[in-house]
């Protein structure tokens, strides 16, 4: 299979529009979603932002929330799951037929890069997950301290992923800076 | 086998010319200064008392950590606040942003205000709190909640600055990830809770000039009585519409209630919609849905005997001569 052979910008260079085309080759396919990482990661209010959702009054989420939304010719069903400890335990209930990992991070948590760079590797190695593409959003991004997506890599290992296409990108799911599923199209060429 | 993507990828690779390099996006923070992360960040201290006045912070993130003994102010608003492997400290945190986030803390005192509230392998904190959503705990136990109190004249700005509503503060339903059959890990501190005995107002010069009160009636949060075992059966409902003198008139209705010995369970600040106005003033609605957007409504739920009497005898006092628009109405239990 050879993962080792691609240099890195070309892997970047991946947009997540260039994977969706390539997973689905008919327009108005279901894309589904799933989006994990810690519990304060900033999930839900990503979630919301690809929605185009009021981020104002955002609760804790305790079981799972579910959006639709229709993208550049996809239907995204975004799965996003509560992240606290005692829970991660369920997330596999969620694997199955997952076309899309999104992982999200916490930027300006250093005191935690530890705790998830251990959650992604295990997800990583999961059966149910083998072969599908993680796009890792660095958020928070709008805090002063945020680590940079170059600096969250490093700490992360992602280099050694050779088993599925990735890809990190800085983005604030509080600002939608980064977001838009437009700014990872980098390619005209697709 | 592998992944399919590897063949495609490879056609791409040796398609697309080597030298081709796309300009890096153009972010708002890749252009802007660094900040030396000390001016905010409390580290590693022992029996000090240090803090941050109102405008030291001005909407940056906080960290607290590895602190012990110590009282730590933070009169001004912040982005979120991670407190980590903190013991015996007293602490205050001008309205947060987003979130607060407690981890490995124990034998805290705090009072905060923020738009999520999290706990996770702590012991015995007691907090003070207006939250905007449902605080959160987890491995946590002998955590307890009381309504923010607390007053100094920079807070209520401070609060805008937040984007934090005083009135939208569901201090007392606690979630709690980790429940123990047969055990709480969380409960309310009795209504009686003297503040200046948990968080005191700090009396170090550096600190002099933040005038602060915490007393109760004047809290910038009114003080609510939340999940509380109700004393009666009747509860009354107040919906002021928006205007110039909203909050001043929601604070006066507070005062002379609670000063007539009837509580304020609950009080809200949301935008009403015309499904909701339908629902809440039932064949009413029409008179005030014009009134909707003008901007959110301030709901206050008070409880008591004669509540709704008394608060209609109260509007008629205070509001005499000016147009009044309420709705009032009794709420069986």
């Amino acid at each position: 299979m050879g993962g080792g052979q691609y240099k890195t910008s070309a892997l970047v260079r991946e947009g997540l529009l260039s994977i969706l085309r390539k997973l689905k080759s008919a327009p108005d396919q279901e894309v589904r979603i799933l989006l994990l990482g810690l519990d304060n990661a900033g999930k839900t209010t990503l979630l919301k932002q690809l929605a185009s959702e009021d981020i104002s009054h955002i609760t804790p989420t305790q079981g799972f929330n579910i959006k639709s939304v229709q993208s550049q010719g996809f239907k995204l069903n975004v799965w996003d799951i509560g992240g606290q400890r005692k829970i991660r335990p369920y997330w596999r209930n969620y694997f199955e037929n997952t076309d899309i990992l999104i992982y999200v991070i916490d930027s300006a948590d250093r005191k935690r890069f530890e705790e998830t760079g251990q959650e992604l590797a295990e997800l990583l190695e999961e059966e149910k997950l083998s072969c599908v593409p993680v796009l890792i959003f660095a958020n928070k991004q709008d805090l002063l301290t945020a680590a940079p997506a170059s600096e969250i890599a490093e700490g992360l290992n992602l280099h050694t992923i050779r088993d599925r296409v990735w890809q990190i990108q800085s983005c604030s799911a509080l600002t939608g800076e980064g977001v838009q599923l437009k700014a990872h199209w980098q390619n005209p060429k697709v | 086998m592998g992944c399919f993507f590897s063949k495609e990828r490879k056609t791409k690779k040796e398609s697309r010319p080597e030298s081709e390099e796309e300009r890096p996006k153009q972010y708002s923070w890749d252009q802007r200064e660094k900040v030396d992360i000390k001016d905010y960040m409390f580290n590693g201290l022992k029996d000090e008392t240090v803090g941050r006045l109102p405008g030291k912070v001005a909407g940056q993130q906080f960290f607290i950590q590895d602190c012990e003994n110590c009282n730590i102010y933070i009169f001004d608003h912040s982005a979120a606040v991670t407190i980590d492997d903190c013991t015996n400290c007293i602490i205050f945190l001008g309205p947060v942003k987003g979130s607060v986030f407690f981890r490995n803390c124990r034998d805290c005192k705090c009072t905060l205000a923020c738009q999520q509230f999290r706990v996770r392998d702590c012991r015995k904190l007691e907090v003070f709190l207006c939250c905007a959503t449902q605080p959160i705990i987890e491995s946590s136990t002998n955590i307890k909640f009381g309504c923010f109190q607390w007053y100094y004249p920079e807070l209520a700005s401070q609060f805008k600055d937040a984007g934090l509503s005083i009135f939208n503060n569901t201090w007392s339903n606690i979630h709690d990830f980790t429940p123990v059959s047969g055990e709480l890990n969380w409960s309310l501190l009795p209504e009686n809770t003297v503040v200046q005995d948990y968080v005191p107002i700090p009396t170090a010069e550096e600190f002099r000039a933040v005038r602060v009160s915490t007393e109760a009636n004047r809290s910038i949060v009114p003080i609510s009585w939340g999940q509380r075992q109700k004393n009666s059966d009747e509860s009354c409902l107040v919906v002021l519409f928006a205007g110039d003198y909203t909050i001043a008139n929601a604070r006066k209705l507070i005062d002379e209630m609670v000063g007539k010995d009837f509580f304020l369970v609950q009080t809200k600040e949301v935008s009403m919609k015309a499904e909701d106005a339908k629902r809440v003033f039932r064949e009413k609605a029409p008179d005030f849905l014009p009134l909707l957007n003008k901007g959110p409504v301030i709901a206050l739920e008070f409880n008591g005997d004669g509540a709704v009497e008394e608060c209609q005898l109260i509007i008629n006092k205070i509001f005499n001569g000016t147009k009044v628009q309420d709705f009032i109405d009794y709420i069986p239990d």
